[in-house]
């Protein structure tokens, strides 16, 4: 009887545990109540927001620049190694793989209350390959897409860089950011005890879409061209930076912009900021000579001046507005086309004089001086062009020679191909296309007409012209190229004083800008080095050699042929002897 | 007494006809039941089996990514030219005498000339 009594009270106490159970089951199942329904819920919900990778950025051949790879940050749990792991081995296996202080490793890793810590940020895959292969319990390797550019340093002022937060911050990446940056992908779902995706209760699904790829009209080889040359003129001349840029006359395409000192775009939070500055659109200058190109063909085109007029140099000096005008080799009396190929400031002073104030600025205003050319990179620089009302008696004759007017390389470039392209101003292209995920292209700029400065007919006599200066007796005969007929301005200036006022007796830019073929102009290249340090300073010297070795490689690799000629072939003369021909063409 | 025994004995014997409907219903539900059952393990094993497969192609195409950049590294203007300095293979352009150009002759444009310069 006891003992029933007992086993009575424990089958209830035993059936009550139960009934409540059940009790408490059905009303969270049937009837939960609002707050408990939103904790299950939070509890269970999946919303995961997946980054569309950015887009590639490549050449106008198709050869990557920038693209989204897959990195890992490399973090541990300290807690559950100090419970679960082996701390010694991870600290061991961590300072041996990233070069961290080892100090502060173990202390990051001496933390029982911490449950995340970050090692290393932005470790590569192929870099993770013996810490993966250790297996350590508490290391974590976190997914994060990282920026990379296979080519390093290779047109790292045009490509630019994105920074950690996935934002273009210079250069074609930040110009282009709205098209390159990808859509970011949402997934609802709701996950299981262990924190695992339930895949039947996925309620939204939608793909990351990528960023479009943006194909520039910059030439990897090209550009390298470019890179390599001025290397080795700031080897020679040592210039506190030099740059270059190559263009298409006939469309206006970039086919390379270098810029040096540059950096790895790689690395490129370690670069002090002036080696990141894109000088060949930022960088204003006095041009000097080469800005007689453009006063000559000016002058030409509106009838003050014919190519055989003469006009006399003064011997090297002449007083004008107040002040002496010099000539840095003394000439007496020019012709128009000998002012150019001898780079008289004095002639060219009195030239525009011919054409008087109005006349010079608004021939300099539609070649583009003064205005961004439109080049579609951030940070481009209009120069300066003063209007006539502050310009004083003598500065038409400054201008005349490149000084009292401030430009860029690239509108430098942009006028003389004008002169190139048949009197036609275009603007400058560095984007080819942008062609989207699905393979569509959604934006490909045309050639654009920005200006008609000359006619056709004085863009013709003005290349010839031009051509005299790389011929024998010119300023830049150190540009001239074999087979092929060169046309071009030596530039040489003083550097403007902003301190003390005035111009430096001993700082230099030297420029050469110039395109070729003659008759048949195909490409245009400028060459620009700030403050030569040795070897000279003229823009014939210094500069006209590199543009030479620009253009020797660029014609043979776009295989321009020389004047006259349809295409070229090579020959096995020196090592050959039995008359057959080696075909390389 | 005998004939109250008879009577429930006769009782006992009486056929319940078997529940035809009842077990056809039971039998469908079973079915269902089973079915539902199969489909959701199915179902369960199909989306792990996508799961799974997302990874694989994600990690694919990470893969694929990375590789095309380290290609892309190595085939960089200035990686070969290392690569060509580091084999010794010297590399320049041919010279001026060794180069033969051809030439359009005037009014026959199909004609070549082929000189040396």
């Amino acid at each position: 009887m006891k003992y029933k009594g007992r086993t009575i009270i424990t089958s209830v106490a035993i059936a009550t545990v139960f009934i409540g159970l059940g009790i408490r089951l059905a009303f969270l199942h049937l009837r939960p109540s609002p707050g408990t329904l939103a904790r299950i819920e939070s509890g269970r919900h999946l919303e995961m927001e997946t980054r569309g990778p950015r887009g590639r950025i490549l050449d106008r051949n198709g050869n990557m620049l920038a693209v989204d790879i897959a990195a890992k940050h490399v973090c541990v749990d300290p807690k559950f190694i100090l419970q679960y792991g082996d701390v010694k081995a991870v600290y061991s296996a961590l300072a041996s793989q990233f070069p961290a202080d080892r100090a502060e490793l173990w202390k990051e890793l001496n933390q029982p209350d911490s449950q995340y810590v970050r090692v290393q940020k932005f470790v590569r895959e192929e870099a993770l390959g013996p810490l993966r292969n250790m297996n350590l319990k508490g290391v974590i390797f976190e997914d994060v897409p990282i920026r990379d550019y296979p080519k390093g340093v290779l047109g790292a002022h045009v490509i630019g860089y994105a920074n950690y937060e996935g934002v273009g911050s210079a250069g074609v990446e930040q110009r282009m950011n709205a098209q390159l940056q990808g859509v970011a992908g949402l997934r609802i779902s709701q996950k299981d005890g262990r924190r695992r995706e339930i895949y039947q209760l996925r309620t939204v699904d939608i793909e990351p879409q990528q960023g479009a790829d943006v194909y520039l009209t910059i030439d990897q080889q090209i550009q390298h061209f470019a890179e390599k040359a001025l290397d080795n003129l700031m080897t020679k001349y040592h210039p506190k930076a030099a740059w270059a840029i190559v263009q298409n006359v006939r469309t206006g395409e970039i086919l390379a912009m270098a810029s040096l000192p540059t950096f790895n775009l790689n690395r490129f939070s370690t670069a002090p900021a002036e080696w990141m500055r894109n000088r060949a659109i930022n960088y204003t200058y006095e041009p000097g000579s080469t800005m007689k190109a453009m006063i000559v063909a000016s002058a030409l085109d509106c009838g003050a001046v014919r190519a055989n007029d003469i006009f006399d140099c003064e011997n090297g000096s002449w007083y004008y507005g107040g002040a002496t005008l010099h000539d840095s080799h003394p000439c007496g009396r020019l012709t128009v086309a000998d002012i150019i190929k001898k780079s008289s400031n004095i002639g060219a002073a009195k030239v525009a004089l011919q054409m008087g104030d109005a006349k010079v600025y608004k021939c300099l205003r539609s070649f583009g001086f003064g205005d961004r050319t439109g080049l579609e990179l951030p940070g481009e620089d209009a120069g300066i062009l003063w209007k006539t009302d502050r310009w004083a008696k003598m500065s038409i004759t400054r201008i005349a020679m490149g000084h009292e007017v401030l430009v860029t390389s690239m509108q430098m470039l942009s006028a003389i191909g004008a002169i190139a392209n048949d009197g036609i101003r275009l603007r400058p292209l560095i984007i080819r296309k942008v062609v989207n995920s699905k393979g569509e292209t959604v934006l490909a700029p045309q050639p654009e007409v920005l200006a008609r400065p000359i006619r056709p007919e004085t863009a013709k006599e003005m290349r010839r012209l031009m051509a005299r200066v790389t011929q024998p007796g010119g300023t830049a005969t150190a540009a001239a190229l074999p087979g092929y007929l060169v046309g071009g301005k030596t530039g040489t200036a003083q550097k403007v004083d902003l301190e003390h006022g005035g111009y430096y007796h001993d700082k230099f830019m030297a420029s050469f800008v110039g395109f070729l073929p003659v008759e048949n102009p195909t490409i245009s290249i400028i060459v620009v080095a700030d403050e030569p340090q040795q070897g000279g300073y003229y823009g014939g010297t210094v500069c006209a050699p590199y543009f030479r070795e620009i253009a020797d490689q660029t014609v043979r690799y776009l295989r321009i042929p020389p004047e006259g000629f349809t295409t070229e072939y090579v020959t096995e003369i020196e090592t050959g002897g039995s008359g057959e021909e080696s075909i390389s063409d | 007494m005998k004939k109250r025994q008879g009577e429930r004995s006769r009782k006992a014997q009486v056929r319940i006809p078997f529940p035809v409907v009842l077990a056809n219903i039971l039998v469908f539900v079973a079915v269902f039941g089973l079915s539902y059952v199969w489909l959701c393990a199915r179902c369960d094993t199909l989306g792990q089996e996508i799961k799974r497969l997302e990874t694989v192609q994600r990690e694919t195409r990470r893969r694929m990514i990375n590789e095309q950049d380290r290609w892309s590294n190595l085939l960089a203007p200035a990686n070969l030219d290392r690569a060509l300095k580091r084999h010794n293979l010297a590399m320049h352009l041919p010279d001026e005498q060794q180069i033969v150009r051809v030439r359009n002759i005037a009014g026959t444009p199909s004609a070549a000339l082929a000189y040396n310069k």
